[in-house]
């Protein structure tokens, strides 16, 4: 099956590949993994103290073209959005954006989950 | 465990598989919701010799081969091209233990609901430091290292194949503990991370 062109783009070229300070209170990492293929998937995400945007995002991927270029989209798009605005990037929209083919849907699901994860992560040490 | 032989439709002898009958020589109608053992006249369970298996997948493969339904009427030569097709996945899916497991483990699922995406406590994280120290062994090359960690993850994988037998016949006893399945899904999805890492790792020369 082929990819499309915005898969390779971000396949080839991947955004914001790299880790964040995970020690850091203001870095969130999600780590997730889809068993039925044997992808795990990590997404960090850097959030402002003071305005609570997310400044930064890195990703590491190990998995299919599609699941790379999920992650790597996903990355781009939480990037100067505020945590509420990330926590509702639907897999529906990169799907969409990545025109990906029914079976590699579950690719998209990992990439908003690892958000939520990142998000959740973030949250949970900043409580209080 | 129960086995259900259905008869031939021509001859009424029991049929070993649901796809031929050795008695009269003909091809059967076979259902759609078939499987994989029936097909190649097995009972349901994990236990299952790998001589008589393959004996059966060569004699049955003979038998229906497309080749000898050349002059056959148009029915028969479907019947014995859909009959080869389904053949050869079933014994490809059931020769191999890794597939043969996850198979029976699907014919399972249908009866008990299992969490398909389990996995050990913090068996993610370490395939994620894994396959990471994987990327550094092999832009370094060490050869070395490399032969280290491939013989490290193949023995952890062959430990998960060797439970399979022992889980399933466990299962076969005490069929209503659920708990025994879902290890078994838990098995098949590390085995899977560990496939991939082990893919990873070129062959030493």
């Amino acid at each position: 099956m082929a990819y499309s062109e915005k898969v390779i783009d971000h396949y080839s070229e991947p955004r914001n590949v790299g880790s964040l300070d995970k020690s850091d209170l203001n870095v969130g990492t999600g780590l997730v993994g889809a068993p039925e293929c044997g992808d795990v998937m990590k997404l960090q995400i850097q959030v402002d103290p003071e305005t609570k945007q997310i400044i930064d995002a890195k990703f590491k991927t190990f998995g299919c073209g599609s699941a790379i270029a999920s992650s790597s989209l996903a990355t781009e798009w939480v990037k100067g959005k505020s945590i509420d605005e990330a926590m509702s990037i639907q897999n529906t929209e990169i799907v969409e954006e990545l025109s990906l083919p029914p079976v590699k849907i579950h690719c998209s699901v990992l990439a908003e989950d690892a958000i939520k994860a990142a998000i959740s992560d973030y949250k949970s040490r900043n409580e209080g | 465990m129960a086995f259900d032989q259905p008869a031939c439709h021509t001859c009424e002898s029991t049929l070993v598989s649901r796809l031929f009958c050795f008695s009269c020589n003909a091809l059967q109608p076979f259902p759609r919701e078939i499987d994989f053992f029936e097909v190649l006249g097995f009972p349901v369970s994990f236990e299952l010799k790998s001589t008589e298996l393959e004996e059966r997948y060569q004699e049955l493969s003979l038998e229906l081969h497309p080749d000898f339904y050349g002059s056959a009427p148009e029915a028969e030569k479907l019947l014995s091209e859909t009959a080869s097709a389904i053949l050869n996945t079933a014994y490809k899916t059931l020769c191999e233990p890794t597939l043969r497991a996850s198979y029976l483990l699907h014919l399972q699922s249908a009866k008990q609901k299992l969490d398909e995406r389990s996995l050990p406590e913090g068996f993610l994280a370490e395939m994620f430091f894994l396959q990471e120290e994987l990327d550094e062994l092999l832009d370094s090359g060490n050869a070395v290292e490399l032969s280290k960690l491939r013989d490290d993850l193949q023995n952890r994988k062959t430990d998960i194949e060797a439970d399979y037998a022992p889980l399933f016949k466990k299962h076969e006893e005490q069929p209503e503990d659920s708990g025994i399945l879902q290890q078994l899904q838990t098995h098949l999805n590390a085995e899977r991370y560990l496939r991939r890492l082990l893919e990873r790792i070129p062959v030493a020369d």
